[in-house]
């Protein structure tokens, strides 16, 4: 392969890495305060859903992010209530938010299917797009990406640097010392599920805005589970979260480009290989690491009243 | 006014708990209600229409039960990994993996007479699917990944590899080339319990499979070291229990049924291996198998039930243009409220101050 | 196979009860579709033919949209065919055999199946050849690429497929022999995110003009983008890629289902096996693309006059495989059989089969 493929090849890996990337980030702020929310494949498209819906009303890119932002937000406190106010089990009430934001995008935008919005476009960075390869693979994407790069190092800052971030960890680490340590254990939890739906429906919103500025059902198409995946893969951090993200993206711009190219091997081999690849890394990352960088205190309630 | 949440001290009494359930469906039934009429369509003749089209006929009996046969196949494996909390969500793969082991056998011999092709079949089909969901439980209990995401990711592959063959090895040279294998023998069909009716016999492959369950679970005594791991892992291990041994038994097992259920599916009702048999019976399972908390006879009311919601959803589309997403909304809600329901089950509100 | 075919033909003439015509028989049509009918592709046209049908006196229409194919469709058909539905239209290929199965349980019942082949006494089959439609977006494409190389996504290997690819690859070379055509697989029929991902990694090998088999617009958005050319599939795509679009190979299926709900009310409709040439007006392309120059638009309306003429036959040998192995001798045209089975790229493709 050479360079005149490469480049596009990692430009496309970033770029489809990105709404991966934001999903992936909002579950491990959600997964750090302890509670574990599979739901984010419905949030997504919910989000995407309504970031295309305000985008069409109003013509305005910038205040559909938010609002799949918000309506992110929405959707989750369903999560937050069922499990921290109603200690339902948190794996099938994710299961559950994913049904019904899924069927929720798709049903309130049947109308919407095949019609277009306004989205972001690329935008060239002045000066950094110039910069021989890299620039070409980085600084000639939409918005959106250009904010994804951001987002890491503000999270390390926040999960290292400020009180909110210190507490969450530690509520998802030990709840009953941090209640005792008079932490707010329920409010924090609440923060991590809000704060992190809020990263979730921007994801969607990379999808109808940005990487297609079309609506369809199920655009999400399972972007949603390879985020719950790449958390564990990232061991909960959002530094390697980035590569995870990129990762995926890459194998998935990868298998169309060796189409592209001519090469013969089936296509549904060649399209599995995302898939297959997200359970590889997750073995060897797992194996290596063991599982104890998740938070201890991962997917269980705390009891109301104690 | 305060409110505060006490753990019950009794259990609640029967007659408390389905009316905890049917408010929860009915709030659930409220909120769609609300999404129809926003979609323009009355919900009272939407609920109508939708009752009618599940359960309102015999015709819609049948048709629910035929499509509640493989939910309840499913579920009932989905129930025997979650009561040990192994999480697997693979289901859809296993059922996908059975189809193929079940066309394996139906392509390799034609000429078989059904009492020999079809109990092969079975087998393959179970194995295929066992395996299926053991190696994520072997990865699980060697490697320490997380089985959520593993089982999941399978789903996917199963897909894929499901259409990679009818693509390839298995495609039906006399169907235009079309992406379906060749249609099977008459002897590895599964036909109906008579000519009156259009329900086969994979309805008492679920009534054994079921029993035997059952009867597994409660007489056995792997059955009762599945309980009491499920019960707590750790208090099982200190017993002496081969909890190791029991996660890998306990999803072979699962995936087992989803496997039987792709093969009662691909013999009795598609007649051929195609992509399309692949409609997400295997999630709705997981939601079956919560409602009925795990329970088989309340597996086989649920998917029932789900089946009947999913076949009314269809006449919801004919007669009043209703998307089928709908059938997802609903589904999503009850499960949302009946877990959130799950809490007056278990725990009281009381005013402050009293007890 | 044919001579099969043949006989189930004449004893359905024969058996085939004249109904008593009335001036205008109250008829309710149903119709199955694989996808939503908001896609702007497949389904899309084949509502657009619904809603033709509604225009005329005594007919009532229905439609259940994105039904699987399988055991799904089996009982939307028959729960069609139990509320009094007189004519059943089932679009896509999966539908034919449960289709099959209820039209012999409901004989009175009027099916027809799009893009199958096996038909019953109350059961026909209907298509298009849009391959026609293809051969002539690939003469646009062909006279538009200064690459020389034409970019193509495409669902699934299947025959019906790989004729479309083929017949815009011969359509290409007929006016640049040196064009060669790529194909990438995304094996799903509407997918935007992955066909226009998949549009783009054409683009990275050089295509200049890129094609589509897909339901989604994103191909023609990824063009837009990039600014080359595209070329459309299904129904007018121009509005997803204005500055892009060359023309679109289009479906116009009122004409056909105003035909046969009228023959049925008429009581004169018999079970048969149609593939619907341009001349029927039922595949067609859309108008053109302010970029295509005059030579060109005169070079194509003189092909698509002579197609459906009858004198033009896409498939006429020679015609090499991708191997070199000669598939259709000169001076031969390849058989509708043939065309239907077709499992093998024209030279000049570059892409898999599996």
């Amino acid at each position: 392969m050479n360079f005149d493929i490469l480049i596009p090849l990692l430009a496309a890996t970033v770029l489809s890495g990105t709404p991966v990337l934001y999903a992936t980030l909002g579950e491990i702020i959600t997964e750090k305060s302890g509670v574990l929310n599979l739901g984010v494949e419905g949030v997504m498209m919910v989000g995407a859903f309504s970031a295309f819906f305000v985008a069409a009303a109003t013509g305005s890119p910038w205040l559909a992010f938010v609002a799949a932002g918000v309506v992110g937000m929405l959707a989750v406190s369903l999560h937050g209530v069922v499990c921290l106010w109603f200690q339902g089990n948190q794996v099938v009430s994710g299961l559950a938010l994913t049904l019904l934001g899924s069927g929720l995008a798709n049903y309130l935008g049947t109308p919407y299917v095949g019609t277009k919005a306004p989205g972001f476009s690329a935008v060239a960075l002045p000066g950094l797009s110039r910069i021989p390869a890299l620039g070409e693979i980085f600084f000639n994407h939409d918005p959106l990406v250009y904010l994804s790069y951001l987002l890491p190092p503000i999270l390390w800052f926040f999960f290292h640097r400020t009180g909110i971030g210190l507490g969450l960890r530690a509520v998802g680490e030990n709840p009953a010392a941090a209640r005792a340590a008079g932490l707010n254990v329920q409010r924090l939890r609440w923060i991590g599920i809000l704060v992190g739906g809020f990263f979730m429906g921007l994801g969607g919103a990379c999808l109808s805005l940005a990487y297609t500025h079309l609506w369809t059902s199920s655009l999400s198409g399972g972007r949603g589970w390879i985020a719950v995946a790449l958390v564990i893969f990232a061991f909960w951090r959002p530094g390697r979260a980035v590569f995870g993200a990129w990762l995926f993206g890459g194998v998935m711009a990868l298998q169309l480009r060796l189409q592209a190219s001519g090469a013969q091997v089936s296509s549904s081999l060649l399209l599995m290989l995302p898939y297959a690849l997200t359970v590889i890394v997750l073995v060897f990352s797992s194996a290596w690491r063991k599982s104890d960088a998740a938070p201890a205190a991962l997917g269980v309630n705390v009891e109301p009243g104690e | 006014m305060q409110l505060q949440i006490l753990k019950r001290t009794r259990r609640i009494s029967f007659q408390g708990a389905v009316a905890v359930f049917v408010s929860a469906i009915l709030l659930s039934l409220f909120f769609s209600g609300v999404l129809l009429s926003l979609g323009g369509t009355p919900p009272l003749a939407g609920f109508t229409t939708l009752f009618q089209g599940g359960f309102g006929s015999r015709w819609a009996l049948e048709d629910s039960v035929l499509k509640a046969i493989p939910i309840f196949l499913c579920s009932l494996g989905v129930a025997v990994a979650f009561r040990l909390k192994v999480w697997n969500i693979g289901a859809e793969g296993q059922y996908a993996l059975g189809a193929i082991g079940a066309t394996g056998v139906a392509i390799a011999f034609p000429d078989w007479p059904s009492w020999a092709v079809l109990p092969l079949m079975a087998l393959s089909a179970a194995c295929a699917g066992g395996i299926w969901g053991l190696i994520p439980a072997l990865l699980r209990q060697k490697m320490h990944t997380n089985e959520i995401i593993v089982t999941l990711m399978f789903n996917y592959i199963a897909v894929y590899l499901l259409q990679y063959l009818v693509l390839g090895v298995w495609r039906d040279p006399n169907s235009h080339g079309f992406a379906v294998s060749a249609t099977f023998s008459d002897a590895a069909i599964i036909g109906p319990l008579s000519g009156a009716t259009s329900i086969h016999w994979g309805l008492v492959h679920c009534i054994v499979l079921g029993i035997l369950l059952l009867l597994f679970f409660r007489y056995t005594r792997i059955g009762y070291e599945i309980r009491a791991a499920g019960e707590n892992m750790n208090a099982a291990r200190y017993a002496g229990i081969r909890v190791d041994f029991l996660v890998c038994l306990v999803i072979a097992i699962s995936g087992g049924l989803a496997g039987w259920a792709g093969f009662v599916e691909v013999s009795a009702t598609v007649n051929q291996l195609q992509p399309a048999m692949l409609v997400g019976y295997g999630y709705t399972a997981i939601v079956v198998a919560w409602l009925a908390r795990l329970n088989p006879a309340g597996i086989a009311v649920a998917s029932f039930l789900l089946a009947g919601l999913r076949v009314g959803v269809e006449s919801l589309q004919l007669d009043l243009q209703v998307p089928a997403d709908f059938g997802d909304i609903l589904e999503g809600s009850i499960l949302l409220m009946v877990l959130a329901a799950g809490l007056f089950l278990e725990y009281r509100i009381v005013r402050k101050g009293r007890t | 196979m044919k001579l099969k075919r043949l006989i189930i033909t004449l004893a359905a003439l024969v058996l085939a009860i004249p109904a008593v015509s009335f001036a205008a028989k109250e008829v309710k049509v149903g119709f199955i579709y694989i996808s939503p009918v908001g896609d702007a592709g497949y389904s899309y046209a084949h509502n657009e033919g619904r809603k033709a049908l509604e225009q005329m006196e005594g007919v009532t229409t229905s439609f259940v949209e994105a039904v699987p194919e399988g055991p799904d469709s089996e009982r939307v058909a028959l729960n069609m065919a139990r509320k009094g539905y007189d004519v059943i239209f089932g679009t896509s290929f999966g539908y034919m055999d449960p289709m099959l199965k209820v039209a012999k349980k409901f004989p009175k019942v009027v099916f027809l199946h799009c893009s199958g082949y096996k038909t019953a006494q109350n059961m026909g089959n209907y298509f298009g050849r849009i391959y026609q439609s293809r051969y002539l977006t690939g003469v646009v494409a062909g006279s538009m690429t200064t690459s020389n190389i034409l970019g193509y996504v495409a669902a699934m290997p299947i025959p019906e497929v790989i004729r479309g690819i083929n017949a815009f690859t011969l359509g290409a070379q007929s006016v640049n022999p040196k064009v060669q055509v790529r194909v990438v697989w995304t094996n799903t029929w509407y997918d935007p995110a992955t066909e226009k991902e998949a549009a783009k990694s054409l683009l990275d090998v050089g295509a200049d003009v890129l094609a589509q088999h897909q339901d989604s617009p994103g191909p023609q958005e990824a063009a837009e983008e990039a600014g080359v050319y595209s070329v459309g599939y299904n129904t007018n795509m121009q509005s997803f890629a204005p500055k892009a679009h060359l023309t679109s190979a289009v479906w116009n299926w009122a004409p056909y289902y105003t035909k046969a709900v009228k023959e049925v009310q008429d009581g004169t409709w018999k079970p048969e096996s149609v593939w619907l040439g341009m001349e029927t007006g039922v595949v067609d392309i859309s108008p053109y693309g302010d970029m295509v120059p005059q030579a060109v638009r005169e070079n194509v309306d003189n092909l698509k006059q002579q197609i459906m003429d009858g004198g033009l036959k896409i498939f006429t040998g020679p015609i090499f495989d991708q191997q070199g192995k000669e598939r259709v001798a000169a001076g031969q045209v390849a058989t509708d059989d043939q065309l239907l089975n077709m499992n093998w790229f024209v030279k000049g493709v570059t892409g898999t089969l599996k």
